[in-house]
């Protein structure tokens, strides 16, 4: 692999950077101390040889795929398209050829020249492929064929290119930081320098996870409503995906069930939680906190898979034996909104009551005392003191578990049914946009078609409603946290 | 103990009325061989003292001297605290406040309690001071309720300066009117005994004058007894002053007498700024 | 107080020893609200008694399986019929000349025993066993080429429907209208039982081995997916921590307050809260659709799991470094150290154990993570092979322990069901041990400062 030859040498090149700088300021030096450790020289030499060399080829290798790629489907223009395909599907065919005959050259099947030589007229282009192991849909024609030789052709340029600069890049960087090198240069603060902007790159980290999610999200999405209209995305009643085509994909079943569950789930949660958090933080004396905080947060460090199979296989079951039909007739099947809800509300026990318990510890003791004071009992205290002063951040912890609530996956996928339908009945089965979007998206749909994108779609209404309680709540729950320091 | 003119095995029911020299006032709360412990440490070490009604009586002592963990006995703010212990006895008009039938509760409202910081809740100036009277059901309806916050303001003369914004947040006035405020409060229940925990430590000058004055003007109806640090401020408040000294209640007796001609060695050093 | 203008309740010089009506009402109303807090916590640990003890009492029996010991004939005729041993010429048998050889065996050794029975062909003997057992007979024989024409005692799977009689999950009743076993066989195994042949006894495949297709329950383990997750925490681990730290030391140690630190941190809280299912999507659409990574490997699952765990590491990690007194850099600083020496030399060993454990914890989380998982292909039947090495370990399609386990949940056959509550006690064991792992960490190296 290249890749990992061009990384192994820049690498080499930056360890032999390491101690020709080091050995350079110990003879430049003669006899005065130089400026800073000899540690310091050889860092300087190896950072400079590393990190633009690494940095070009990370770039140069997400790059490169992209301009090929553009370059090549310009060239097979519009009438290389067959009736009934689109252009990504006859890309994927030319990539694959080329990779086709890179992996037949490898394994000395076809001769590198004989590889380039190639004629989809003369040749069965398909069955030599498959001996090298790549499997080819159709006949390849010669269209494809010439695109892939193309795009062989450009990548091995690129590659070459890439190798060229990189390896210079090293080399420069190395040669720069060595001929810096004397008693009088500052290396210290030259290497802290560089580590402070690697620093700086990983916590940057976070931001371009941020616009990796915005970017997948909004690209799929605008894809899906250029073949499905944005209008009954949003205005349709109906959910009835059929992969055939002709499919209904109204969001509002969806969202109906997402918020039904996550109400239920909160039912559950807040006053548990809530009471909980109260009577840990108030009452408990230090062995019940010491023993019931951990185990209730054992329940938050549990899986969700594990409440999904829960839901499905114990709670189900359980309530279809109550209300199903030899019980109360209301229900029909083990996966329904109250299964998921409860099991969800169980899962969000611990979640609001270590919020809470936080902002109720956050309540100065100077206001119980004062109530104390006045001759309240404690539940007074609570009530007409205590919880009044939290109510804005206990407001916060309720939204960023409803918040939860609604991101939550496994459990709905085991627990709620797959049926979308908008009804009032708890008992009833339906289905959430967290559940949606994964059995749109692993299903065998082609990834172009309006059944899989929608899933895009809803991703991106999770996402922007999830962040919105996010940004709100944990606005809240700052605002509170500063009235209070 | 001498200086404290308290004779150990003085029954403490019916003490007969001491004549001190000043006048003849009722004994309000009577401590006797009070012990308190936080965890392993002995923080108060067999302190008994009579606190008189219609007295300001001032705690001084050097900062960790247990002046605070006393005052605190006296409405039993100490059961909050997990680890503190009380032994002795403690009685209010010849009640037992440690009396297992004592709801603590009761007492608090009986015996009333103004804090270092000022504390008012984060309501509005209204219901920090109706807070007391509704938790004990003092007001039959609204109209009564209005009479008694305004009464309790008057009486912590700060009526005058919020009687236009009641339902403003009391915790938007400035630190002295929130003492003020507090105190307003505490005293909306119709306490007995008032109890300050240096009231005046974060207030400025003029806030701290303001609240002197009022402490002064309390005495009419009420038993106070106040913690402060400044040996000044006690001098101008207090009728009666104690001096504590790690955990021992060193000299007990008129404030004019203890300021001028301390009997414990103690006191002298402290009140010369010798110890403290 | 001789203030007689307030006529309230509890007024004036009542006794204190004695509670009158109202302080008895507002007693009550206490109680009853500590009761409720009570009832609050009950409530939790109720639902935690009831979770652990579904997990355990349906997932034991997964590591329980039904074996049969048969006492196979290795025919020559029918295993090597060249009979020159060559492995080459053995491999041209495939499992269809077995399966004769083991249900004779079976047949002959219910007849042996005495055991009165209305079958009369060797072939109704394939109910009790595993569709496994030819191929276990096979690998055995082409391993040992020496013993054929031996008779070879073989522990072999029972069938997952004779495993379930076992375990009381088949019953005569539920299997009236089943097609693979009938009542008679399930006499059978009563006998075979009673004889000694058929038992229930541990059964480490389904610790170690590898996913099984649908109709092969009693077949299917945990093991090669197990092997994914371990792959994907060590991407994790190689890039969270690293980053996580890198990120870390930044924000607390040298960011400028300015607009890039603030959007950098609320970027970081409100990436903490994103559903794991939009990572997902990440996934997807990053690393597969656009960098062309390969679907389903566990590569891709760990860089997903990273940038889903990295908040966490980073704010635990910031915690730590928070937690180091000012008086330590200061010290540093005031000797002649620069701010990143101070850093690197004194604060950061001293955080150390703060951000392992956080670490820890987040790895935890990671591991039990499902949702995304299954955007980027790494369920399905998928866990059938360990991979080869390394390389492959990383880049050959592979499931995820949390994965897995809902592939079987998925499952028609309800002998999964069972796999799947076993598989997820060896899930929580990990995630016991590694959160056991943190505490001790915690409590071992904790500083009061």
């Amino acid at each position: 692999m290249p890749v990992t030859w061009l990384f192994l040498i820049v690498l080499a090149i930056a360890l032999a950077g390491y101690f020709a700088g080091r050995a350079r300021v110990a003879s430049a030096s003669g006899g005065d101390r130089p400026h800073s450790l000899p540690n310091y020289y050889g860092w300087n030499v190896a950072l400079k040889a590393l990190v633009p060399a690494l940095l070009v080829l990370a770039v140069w290798l997400v790059a490169q795929p992209f301009v090929v790629s553009t370059t090549v489907s310009a060239q097979l223009g519009e009438g290389a398209v067959p009736e009934g395909s689109t252009i990504g599907l006859v890309m994927s065919d030319v990539r694959r050829v080329a990779d086709g005959l890179d992996a037949a050259v490898e394994q000395g099947l076809m001769s590198a020249s004989e590889a380039s030589g190639l004629d989809a007229a003369t040749s069965n282009v398909r069955d030599r492929l498959a001996e090298a192991g790549a499997a080819i849909g159709g006949s390849v024609s010669p269209e494809v064929l010439a695109a892939a030789q193309t795009w062989r052709a450009m990548t091995a340029t690129g590659t070459l290119m890439m190798t060229a600069v990189v390896l210079a890049l090293a080399i420069g960087g190395a040669a720069w930081g060595w001929l810096q090198t004397s008693a009088e240069f500052r290396a210290r603060n030259s290497v802290e320098g560089a580590i402070r902007i690697i620093l700086l790159g990983a916590a940057c980290i976070a931001i371009l996870t941020t616009l990796g999610i915005v970017l997948s999200l909004i690209g799929n999405t605008i894809q899906f409503f250029r073949i499905y209209p944005a209008s009954e995305f949003f205005g349709s009643l109906t959910w009835s995906p059929s992969f055939g085509g002709g499919s209904q994909l109204g969001i509002w079943p969806l969202l109906w069930g997402t918020l039904y569950i996550s109400f239920i789930a909160l039912l559950v949660a807040v006053p548990i939680g809530l009471f909980a958090a109260v009577y840990l933080s108030e009452y408990a004396g230090p062995k019940m906190r010491a023993w019931a905080k951990p185990l209730l947060e054992v329940l938050a460090g549990i899986p969700t898979i594990v409440y999904g199979l829960f839901a499905l296989l114990t709670v189900g079951p359980l309530l279809l034996s109550v209300f199903g039909r030899d019980g109360l007739g209301w229900m029909q099947a083990g996966t329904a909104v109250m299964t998921a809800g409860l099991v969800m509300g169980i899962m969000l026990i611990p979640f609001v009551s270590s919020l809470s318990d936080d902002i109720i510890n956050a309540v100065p003791q100077s206001l119980r005392d004062g109530s104390y004071g006045l001759g309240a009992t404690k539940s007074e205290t609570i009530k007409q003191v205590i919880l009044p002063a939290a109510l804005p951040g206990i407001v916060g912890a309720v939204l960023l578990a409803a918040s939860r609530a609604i991101g939550e996956t496994m459990i709905v996928v085991l627990g709620a049914g797959a049926a979308a339908r908008l009804s009032l009945n708890p008992f009833d089965a339906m289905t959430t946009v967290t559940a949606k979007i994964v059995s749109q998206l692993t299903g065998d749909a082609d990834f172009a078609s309006p059944e899989a994108l929608v899933a895009f779609a809803l991703g991106m209404t999770l996402f922007v409603m999830t962040l919105g309680l996010n940004v709100f709540a944990l606005y809240i729950v700052r605002k509170y946290r500063e009235q209070y320091d | 103990m001498d200086a404290t003119n308290i004779k150990r095995d003085d029954p403490m029911y019916d003490a007969p009325l001491r004549k001190t020299e000043l006048d003849v006032q009722q004994n309000k709360i009577a401590a006797r061989d009070v012990q308190v412990y936080y965890g392993d440490t002995h923080a108060i070490k067999d302190v008994s003292v009579d606190i008189l009604d219609k007295t300001v009586t001032a705690f001084i002592g050097p900062s960790g001297c247990g002046k605070s963990t006393f005052l605190r006995t006296l409405n039993r703010m100490n059961d909050t605290i997990d680890i503190c212990r009380v032994e002795g006895q403690i009685s209010i008009d010849g009640d037992d406040i440690y009396d297992k039938r004592v709801d603590p509760v009761q007492l608090r409202a009986k015996v009333g309690m103004v804090f270092q910081k000022p504390n008012p809740f984060p309501k509005s100036i209204y219901d920090n001071v109706a807070y007391g009277p509704r938790i004990h059901g003092l007001a039959r309806n609204k109209a009564e309720l209005d009479e008694i916050v305004e009464k309790a303001l008057r009486r912590g003369a700060i009526w005058n300066e919020v009687k236009d914004r009641l339902h403003a947040p009391g915790t938007g006035l400035s630190g002295g009117q929130q003492q003020r405020l507090c105190i307003a409060r505490a005293v909306a229940t119709e306490p007995e005994v008032l109890l300050m925990d240096e009231p005046c430590s974060a207030l400025d000058p003029i806030a701290t004058a303001q609240v002197e004055e009022l402490i002064d003007e309390l005495r009419q109806d009420y038993s106070v007894v106040i913690v402060t640090h400044s040996m000044q401020q006690a001098a101008r408040v207090s009728q009666k002053t104690a001096f504590f000294h790690l955990g021992n209640l060193v000299e007990y007796g008129e404030t004019s007498q203890i300021f001028t001609n301390p009997v414990d060695p103690r006191t002298e050093s402290y009140i010369t700024g010798r110890i403290g | 107080m001789s203030d007689a203008t307030y006529s309230g309740a509890g007024k004036g010089r009542s006794s204190l020893t004695t509670a009158d009506a109202r302080t008895a009402k507002r007693n009550a109303a206490e109680k009853r609200f500590r009761f409720y807090g009570l009832a609050a916590i009950g409530a939790g640990m109720f639902f935690l008694v009831v979770l652990l003890t579904a997990i355990v009492s349906n997932g034991i029996g997964a590591f329980q399986q039904t074996f049969i010991e048969v006492p196979v004939y290795l025919d020559e005729q029918a295993l090597d019929p060249n009979g020159n041993r060559d492995p080459a010429d053995m491999r041209k048998v495939s499992t269809f000349g077995y399966n004769p050889l083991i249900q004779t065996a079976l047949y002959q050794q219910v007849r042996d025993a005495g055991i009165e029975t209305s079958y009369e062909d060797a072939g109704d003997m394939k109910a009790l066993l595993s569709a496994s057992a030819a191929a276990e007979v096979r690998d055995w024989v082409l391993e040992n080429p020496g013993r054929i024409g031996d008779t070879v005692t073989f522990e072999l799977l029972a069938s997952s429907r004779v495993d379930g009689y076992l375990k009381d999950r088949v019953s005569r009743d539920s299997i009236v209208n089943d097609r693979n076993i009938d009542a008679g066989h399930l006499d059978l195994v009563d006998a075979l039982q009673a004889d000694g042949a058929l038992h229930k006894s541990f059964n480490p495949g389904f610790i170690f081995g590898s996913d099984a297709s649908e109709s092969r329950a009693e077949q299917a383990g945990l093991g090669v997916s197990m092997l994914g997750s371990l792959f994907m925490m060590l991407v994790v681990l190689v890039l969270a921590l690293p980053i996580g730290v890198a990120a870390s030391i930044y924000l607390e140690e040298f960011a400028p307050k300015n607009r890039i630190t603030d959007i950098i941190e609320v970027n970081i809280s409100n990436l903490a809260a994103v559903p794991s299912i939009v990572f997902g999507i990440l996934g997807l659409a990053a690393f597969i659709q656009f960098a062309h990574l390969p679907q389903s490997a566990p590569l891709v699952g760990g860089l997903v799991l990273t940038l889903m765990t990295l908040p966490t590491i980073i704010i635990s990690t910031r915690a730590s470094l928070k937690a180091v007194p000012p008086s330590i850099r200061d010290a540093a600083l005031g000797v002649g150290a620069s701010k990143m020496q101070a850093t690197f030399h004194h604060v950061l060993p001293l955080a150390m154990p703060g951000i392992l454990t956080g670490t820890i914890i987040g790895l935890a989380q990671a591991l039990g993570e499902t949702a995304p998982l299954l955007l980027i292909g790494m369920v399905g039947y998928i866990a059938t092979n360990y991979p080869d090495g390394i390389v492959s370990g990383f880049m050959a399609p592979n499931s995820a322990m949390p994965a897995q386990i809902y592939e079987w949940a998925k499952r028609a056959d309800p002998a999964y069901y069972e796999r799947a509550w076993g598989g997820i006690i060896i899930l929580l064991v990990f995630l016991l041990i590694m959160n056991v792992i943190a505490v001790v960490l915690r409590r071992k190296f904790e500083r009061r400062w």
